[in-house]
């Protein structure tokens, strides 16, 4: 207890904030957007190069099997789902789906696993979109 | 012709280099973790073909 007249305690030293890596919202929207292109606005331009190859080359190899590019089938409630975790990767879904007007063929040989590339290639930006949030809230490097 | 092992070798590549990345920093942690998930996922693959090598393949699936 401080004695009166003597001068007030200074403050606690507290540890300074970390600077935020940058703006959650541009992190989470751009690395939804384009594969990578979250990493790259936080800074790991390396990285994020690794995974745009990663998940293009998911999403051509499913395009060229002909895979399914999955949405919503009325009476069938897991394509909500799936529909979904393909639209994970962003941009390139709706250029497939609309700009391209993509199917894929059901009679193709490569169909069930064109359909696992084109699944997968969502999942994994959909866990880019998480790793960008983490980096920016601090929670990862 | 693309064979099913093939593609099976390729989608395990994409993905084990893929959780490597994301989850590791280190080169030998990567390597460490890269080659579980591969061998992990090949390895399986082919285990469970083997499993189900003496059951019948049955008439093929309806198409939807």
């Amino acid at each position: 207890m401080a004695e009166p007249g003597s001068p007030p305690a200074p403050p606690p030293q507290t540890a300074p904030a970390p600077r935020p890596a940058g703006n959650l919202v541009v992190a989470v929207l751009s690395a939804w957007l384009l594969p990578g292109l979250g990493h790259f606005y936080l800074g790991r331009r390396l990285r994020a190069l690794a995974f745009f190859l990663l998940v293009v080359a998911s999403m051509l190899i499913g395009v060229k099997l002909e895979g399914n590019l999955y949405r919503v089938v009325p009476g069938q409630p897991l394509t909500v789902l799936a529909t979904l975790g393909a639209m994970g990767m962003g941009f390139p879904y709706f250029g497939l789906r609309y700009g391209l007007h993509y199917q894929g063929n059901v009679m193709g040989p490569g169909y069930e696993y064109g359909t696992a590339f084109l699944l997968t290639a969502g999942l994994m930006n959909l866990l880019l979109v998480l790793d960008a949030f983490d980096i920016v809230r601090g929670k990862k490097e | 012709m693309v064979s099913h092992f093939l593609l099976m070798v390729l989608y395990a590549l994409l993905v084990s280099l893929f959780f490597t990345l994301l989850w590791r920093r280190g080169r030998r942690e990567q390597i460490k973790l890269f080659l579980q998930i591969f061998l992990g996922m090949v390895g399986g693959g082919l285990l469970v073909a083997w499993l189900m090598y003496p059951f019948p393949s049955g008439p093929p699936a309806p198409i939807p």
